[in-house]
């Protein structure tokens, strides 16, 4: 899967998901506060990014995840893997 | 069956009158099994008709069940702590009654760190009588 296909398919699924606009699922900002995510969203986050993108990321990876962008590398990285 | 109606509140924390699960059946990394009757004297019971709440808590018992059992495999074996961090997706199919046999069945969807994404079934006479989501958190 191509990145600007990650990108696409992961502001569908997560605009969805959290009910957030996908216009603020900018590369940039930050993933939990643009999703205004709390400890227990994690783990159906978890869930719609297996269903969508077949990886299934843990909670150390999320310590790591910052922005989008970091969160597209990751995917890009174990897809490619 | 792997803990019976005698040893039941040794893998979770709560006591008569509150517990609503008698026997756990199965459990492994999947999911978990328990049964329940219904009897004449169940707090949950109005007009022989069994409140929605007590199958949800029955299901919740279920994973207490199931998780403390796990946990008590591990070497070190020391209870955890669990806490329901959310029940969503409840549905109500069928009321159960008086002198009813609960079958509960808990599908662990996924992990994350130590919150459980888990999916509860009860039924009785092979009908459905509730499900549920719940987040379970383990501390």
């Amino acid at each position: 899967m191509k990145r600007e296909d990650i990108i696409l398919t992961t502001k569908q699924f997560l605009s969805e998901e959290f009910e957030v606009d996908s216009a603020l699922i900018l590369p940039d900002n930050n993933l939990q506060q643009t999703l205004d995510l709390d400890s227990l969203d994690y783990v159906d986050l978890v869930v719609v990014i297996e269903e969508n993108l077949g990886i299934k990321p843990t909670a150390d990876d999320f310590k790591t995840i910052e922005t989008f962008n970091d969160f597209y590398d990751l995917v890009e990285q174990r897809l490619n893997a | 069956m792997l803990i019976n109606k005698e040893n039941i509140t040794s893998i979770i924390p709560q006591r008569a009158p509150f517990v609503m699960i008698d026997s756990l059946l199965t459990a492994d990394e999947s999911g978990f099994k328990t049964e329940f009757k219904i009897v004449p004297d169940n707090l949950f019971l109005e007009n022989a008709i069994l409140s929605e709440s007590a199958l949800i808590e029955n299901i919740a018992q279920t994973c207490a069940a199931g998780f403390g059992y796990l946990n008590s495999l591990e070497e070190d074996g020391e209870p955890k702590l669990g806490f329901i961090g959310a029940v969503t997706q409840v549905q109500v199919e069928k009321t159960a009654k008086q002198d009813d046999l609960i079958e509960t069945s808990v599908q662990i969807l996924s992990t994350f760190d130590t919150i459980h994404l888990v999916e509860g079934v009860a039924k009785s006479n092979g009908h459905v009588l509730l499900t549920c989501q719940m987040k379970i958190v383990l501390a």
